[in-house]
C-alpha cells in the first residue's frame, strides 16, 4: 500500500518542478494538502489563491497561461469541472490555452459527503470536448508522473485523483506516455478499467478464485483512448468487460465501445460502472465507498460474481 | 490636445460608417454595441494609449486589448483591419464564405487577443493576464472592455474582487456603460446602479467619463500609464448604445441587429448629418 495519496505524489513532484521552474504556478481554489502547504510555504510567488471561485480559477490560469506560465489550477473534482464547463470550453476548448485541470476526490472519494461531492459524470462530459485530455490517475507513481508530463502538454489536461490510498502498480521508471497500460496479461478475456476500479479488478483477477482463469487487465488513464495500442492489447479476445466508477453513459465504457465499432472489431462488451437509472439515490448510502458500489453491483464481491459468469461460463456460481 | 480632438473625431466617424456598412452588407452584426463603444475603441488605438505594432501583431510589449464584450467585434474589426492588421477587403468578407471573421470576436484574427462571445469571461482572462505581466516583471498593460450588461455575469465579480486583491493596477477595466440589454434598459431589468459604489466597495479606483467624450476618455486613461494608483482602474463611460444614429438609439430590439433597406440609408444619412455638426 502507498504511504502517500495521490495528491501528495502529484504535488511533491511538481514542487520539485516547480522549484526549477519559476513558470510552474498553481491556482488553488482555497484547497489545501501538506504538499501543497509546503509549496505556498516556500514558493508563494508561484501560489494564486483565488478563493473558493472556481470559475475564475479557470479563467486566472487560461490569462497566466496567455503570459507563458505553466499552469495548474487545482480544486475539489466536480468544482473545477462541472461548475466551469463554459470556462473550460471556451478558454482551453476552443481557444485550446493549454493549462492543467487538477480535480480531487473523483468518483466516490468522498463517499460520506453526498453526491454534490461526488463525481461521477466527467469522463462523458469532458471528453466531449475537443483540446481537453482526461489522465485517470490509477496510482501514485502515475500521478507524480503526470505532475511532470503536464508541464509540456500543447493541451488542456484534467487530472483526476482519487482520495483513497491504494497499492502502487507501476515501476518508478514506468513511461505512461501511450495513456494505457497491461496491468496483468490475458488473452481471452480482457477487463479494461480505470482510476480505483483498476485497482478492485486487479485484487479479483488474483485472487485464488480466477488463479487458472485467462483474465487481462488494460488500465486506460488517458481519454481520448490511444485507439492502436488499445486495439493490440485486445486483439483475439473473445470477451471484454469495461469497468468505471462513473455513470455508465458516456464514460469509459462509451469510449471503448465506440473505439471498437470505429475499428470494425466485433467483440462482446459487459460495461460496469454506476446505473443511471438509479439517479443519485445511492449517493446518501453511507458507510463506506464499498456500500454505494453495491448498490450498482461494481462492489468486490458481486464483480467476482459477474467476472466468473462472463469470463468462465462453466464455473458453477453458488446456488441455494 | 486640441489637433487630437479633431483627429479621434474624424477617425471615429469614419470607423462608424466603415462598420456600419460592412454590417448592412453582411446583413449581420451588433451594431448598436459597436457604436456606443467605437469612441472608446478610437481613443485607445489612436490616441497613443493603446501600444500595438501592426506588423507584428505578437509584439511581446504590446499592451493586451481584451474585448470581453465580444459582440463588439465589428468595430474592432474595422479598426485593425485600418490600422493595416489586415487588409481591408476582409471587412467586405464579414460573415461570408472565404472570410476570416463573423460576428463574434475570434482570437486568430491579427491583432485579437482573445475568443469572446459567452459573456462574464474575458475579463477574468484579461486579469489572469495582468497578473501573469507582473510575476514575468513586464510593463504592459491590459485594457479589457466589458459591456454593462455583461456585469450580470457573476464571474465579473468574482474577477472584480480577485483584481483588486491583488492589486492590478496593470488592468485598467472599461465598463461600455450604455443602459440597455437585450429587452429592457438595464434600470428596469436588475438596477446595476449605483454602479461606481460598487466597483468603489470592491476596492477599485473608479472613474466615471462620458464615453462619446474624447476629452475625458483621454484625461481617464492617459495617467493610468504611470500606474499612479496601486488599484487597479475602472472608467464607467457612459454611453448611448446606437450613438451616431438616431434610427438605432433607445431601442432595444435593435440588440444583435444590422439595419437593411430604407433604414440602413437613412442611418448612413443620421452619421454624415451628425459629423457635420460636430
Amino acid at each position: 500500500m502507498s504511504e502517500v495519496t495521490q495528491r501528495d505524489a502529484f504535488f511533491d513532484r511538481l514542487y520539485e518542478l516547480a522549484r526549477a521552474d519559476s513558470d510552474i504556478v498553481i491556482v488553488a481554489a482555497d484547497m489545501s494538502a501538506p504538499a501543497l502547504d509546503k509549496f505556498r510555504r516556500d514558493m508563494s510567488a508561484q501560489f494564486v489563491n483565488v478563493g473558493i471561485a472556481e470559475q475564475n480559477a479557470i479563467l486566472i490560469a487560461s490569462g497566466l497561461a496567455i503570459a507563458g506560465k505553466k499552469v495548474f489550477a487545482y480544486a475539489i473534482a466536480p468544482f473545477i469541472t462541472l461548475r466551469c464547463l463554459e470556462q473550460i470550453r471556451v478558454e482551453n476548448g476552443i481557444m485550446n490555452i493549454p493549462i492543467t485541470i487538477v480535480g480531487m476526490g473523483t468518483g466516490l472519494s468522498y463517499d460520506s459527503d453526498g453526491p454534490t461531492h461526488h463525481l461521477i459524470e466527467d469522463i462523458a462530459v469532458l471528453r466531449a470536448f475537443p483540446n481537453v485530455e482526461i489522465d485517470s490517475i490509477s496510482d501514485t507513481v502515475m500521478a507524480a508522473a503526470y505532475a511532470e508530463l503536464s508541464c509540456d502538454k500543447k493541451l488542456t489536461n484534467y487530472i483526476r485523483l482519487d482520495k483513497d490510498l491504494y497499492p502502487t502498480i507501476y515501476n518508478p521508471d514506468y513511461d505512461f506516455s501511450q495513456g494505457i497500460a497491461q496491468v496483468e496479461s490475458g488473452s481471452e478475456n480482457i477487463v479494461i478499467a480505470t482510476g480505483p476500479m483498476v485497482h478492485v479488478a486487479r485484487q479479483i483477477i488474483n485472487s485464488p478464485q480466477f488463479e487458472d482463469s485467462d483474465i487481462g487487465l488494460v488500465d486506460v488513464f488517458q481519454i481520448p483512448i490511444n485507439e492502436s495500442v488499445l486495439l493490440d492489447m485486445i486483439d483475439g479476445a473473445k470477451r471484454v468487460i469495461t469497468l468505471e466508477e462513473h455513470f455508465l453513459p458516456g464514460g469509459l465504457g462509451s469510449a471503448v465501445c465506440e473505439v471498437l465499432n470505429d475499428n470494425g472489431v466485433s467483440v462482446g462488451v459487459k460495461r460496469l460502472g454506476l446505473d443511471i437509472n438509479a439517479g443519485y439515490k445511492h449517493c446518501y448510502k453511507y458507510g463506506g465507498r464499498e456500500i454505494i458500489r453495491s448498490c450498482h453491483g461494481i462492489d468486490k464481491s458481486s464483480l467476482e460474481q459477474v467476472f466468473a459468469e462472463h469470463f468462465c461460463p462453466q464455473t458453477e456460481s453458488v446456488t441455494v | 490636445m486640441d489637433g487630437l480632438i479633431e483627429k479621434l473625431q474624424d477617425k471615429s466617424h469614419q470607423i462608424r460608417k466603415e462598420m456600419l456598412k460592412m454590417c448592412i452588407g453582411a446583413g449581420k452584426g451588433h451594431v448598436t454595441s459597436c457604436f456606443s463603444c467605437v469612441d472608446v475603441l478610437v481613443a485607445l488605438y489612436y490616441g497613443d494609449l493603446l501600444r500595438c505594432d501592426p506588423q507584428d501583431p505578437d509584439w511581446p510589449d504590446r499592451d493586451r486589448f481584451v474585448l470581453s464584450k465580444g459582440q463588439a467585434s465589428p468595430a474592432l474589426y474595422t479598426i485593425l483591419a485600418d490600422l493595416g492588421f489586415y487588409d481591408k477587403s476582409e471587412l467586405k468578407k464579414f460573415n461570408k464564405s472565404g472570410g476570416m471573421f463573423a460576428v463574434h470576436l475570434q482570437k486568430d484574427v491579427p491583432g485579437v487577443e482573445i475568443t469572446a462571445g459567452s459573456l462574464g469571461q474575458g475579463y477574468g482572462v484579461a486579469a489572469g493576464i495582468a497578473l501573469g505581466a507582473k510575476m514575468n516583471m513586464e510593463l504592459y498593460n491590459v485594457y479589457a472592455l466589458l459591456g454593462d450588461g455583461e456585469c450580470y455575469e457573476g464571474s465579473i465579480w468574482e474577477t472584480a474582487m480577485f483584481a483588486a486583491h491583488n492589486k492590478l493596477n496593470n488592468l485598467i477595466t472599461i465598463i461600455d456603460r450604455n443602459y440597455l440589454c437585450v429587452t429592457d434598459f438595464t434600470e428596469n431589468l436588475i438596477a446595476l446602479e449605483p454602479f461606481e459604489d460598487k466597483w468603489l466597495s470592491f476596492g477599485f479606483n473608479v472613474v466615471r467619463v462620458d464615453g462619446h467624450c474624447f476629452e475625458e476618455i483621454m484625461c481617464a486613461l492617459k495617467p493610468l500609464r504611470s500606474r499612479t494608483c496601486d488599484r487597479p482602474t475602472v472608467v464607467i463611460a457612459d454611453t448611448v448604445k446606437g450613438q451616431g444614429t438616431e434610427s438605432l438609439c433607445y431601442q432595444p430590439l435593435w440588440h444583435g441587429r444590422a439595419p437593411s433597406g430604407e433604414i440602413a440609408d437613412r442611418c448612413l444619412a443620421e452619421l454624415d448629418r451628425r459629423y457635420q455638426n460636430v
